[in-house]
């Protein structure tokens, strides 16, 4: 140790010192030539290499954000498997119309045809395909019975559910997929909506962030 | 050059905002503005324009990938750099491994800086010395005197403590005070 502060004069140069440090280094060089001198080389040095050119024939600026536009588009910025499920997620609420139209598409034909049956269109084929069970009992014939016994009511309880419901199997099963698939729509969307909340409130909380510190610096 | 880094302005918090919901168009404008800043930084530690452009390139693509983490607690152009500074350290690793980086001919300091022309010579010169730094202390020296970062931000840069900036600092100006003495005398 010979008492000089050489080792803290870049620090000093470069304003990172402080408290008893800075003033220590402060009322050594007031006193010792050779460590204001030393300084003054540091200056001279940091001079120099300011002075020091940038190097020129660099790629014109338009021309290098088209090259890194082009690599982004080739590079994705999520792994494929990521993609995959974001691109399912987006096309959901169109799986979940398609998934309605084609049930809505079966039932209608599968109407169709029973109804051409009972017609007597079919010929023959409506004996073999026709059950022979006795005429469903709709909600009309449950409402109208106004006096069962407790035996009877959960006879014709049973025969409902065995039939379907009250309005028979077709539109039972219609309503049940209606109903499934409204509700997955519904959740996809509360889903999409919480999502899009969450991204805004993080960019919202990023953003205040910085500017709180930025304006009281100011 | 040496001045401090500002906090980002109002519109580039907004550019980075749209960014990171996967604007392109907002990021480009990003690259545009920073593109000059970060390939010279990466120019002073490799000293090639082209391996500059490739890291640079490169950085703003890891920047690209990694924007929705990205808190804009510092400064855009200091996250940019900072993995630019990492690219470009693992291509002067490589590149070790073929030449030694440390070894760059240097014309001898006795020629004196008459016997040269002024400017581009010096220029050159000086280039040449901070190229001839270890590649650890010229990091630090770059981000520092071209960058302008804070030892603390230099530390955060490089995953190093402050003490180290402040050590490799005083050895990458000890050596250039004596590489470049004689232009150090006419100053």
């Amino acid at each position: 140790m010979n008492g000089h502060v050489n080792s803290w004069l870049g620090a000093y140069r470069d304003g990172e010192l402080h408290g008893r440090r800075l003033q220590q280094v402060k009322a050594h060089l007031a006193h010792c030539a050779a460590c204001r001198a030393e300084l003054e080389q540091l200056r001279a040095l940091g001079t120099l290499l300011q002075a020091s050119p940038a190097a020129e024939g660099f790629t014109p600026p338009e021309r290098f954000v088209a090259q890194v536009g082009l690599r982004l588009a080739r590079r994705p910025e999520r792994p494929a498997w990521q993609r995959t499920l974001g691109i399912g997620w987006r096309l959901a609420p169109l799986g979940l119309l398609g998934t309605w139209a084609f049930v809505q598409a079966v039932f209608a034909m599968s109407g169709a045809v029973l109804l051409a049956l009972e017609l007597g269109l079919g010929g023959s084929l409506a004996a073999r395909w026709l059950p022979a069970t006795p005429p469903a009992l709709g909600l009309a014939d449950v409402l109208s019975l106004t006096e069962i016994s407790l035996n009877d009511g959960l006879r014709i309880v049973w025969q409902l559910l065995a039939q379907g419901g009250p309005l028979g199997w077709v539109a039972t099963w219609n309503v049940g997929f209606l109903v499934v698939i409204g509700l997955a729509y519904w959740a996809w969307l509360a889903s999409w909506w919480a999502r899009r909340q969450h991204r805004q409130a993080q960019v919202a909380l990023n953003l205040a962030k910085v500017r709180k510190p930025s304006q009281g610096s100011q | 050059m040496n001045s401090r880094p500002t906090p980002p302005a109002e519109d580039e918090l907004d550019l980075i905002a749209q960014a990171q919901q996967g604007d392109k168009h907002a990021f480009g404008e990003l690259v545009r503005r920073h593109r000059e800043g970060v390939v010279n930084v990466v120019y002073r530690l490799c000293g090639d324009t082209h391996l500059a452009e490739d890291a640079a390139q490169e950085a703003f693509i890891r920047a690209w990938q990694h924007l929705p983490s990205y808190r804009p607690r510092a400064p855009f152009r200091h996250w940019v750099v900072r993995i630019a500074t990492h690219s470009a350290l693992d291509v002067l690793r490589r590149q070790r491994e073929t030449e030694d980086v440390d070894e760059v001919m240097l014309a001898s300091p006795d020629d004196g800086p008459e016997d040269t022309v002024e400017g581009e010579e010096r220029g050159e010169r000086v280039r040449q010395a901070v190229l001839a730094l270890p590649a650890a202390s010229r990091a630090v020296l770059v981000l520092r005197e071209y960058e302008g970062l804070s030892y603390r931000e230099i530390a955060d840069t490089l995953d190093i403590p402050v003490g180290t900036v402040m050590s490799r600092l005083n050895y990458a100006r000890s050596r250039l005070r004596e590489t470049l003495a004689p232009y150090l005398e006419v100053l």
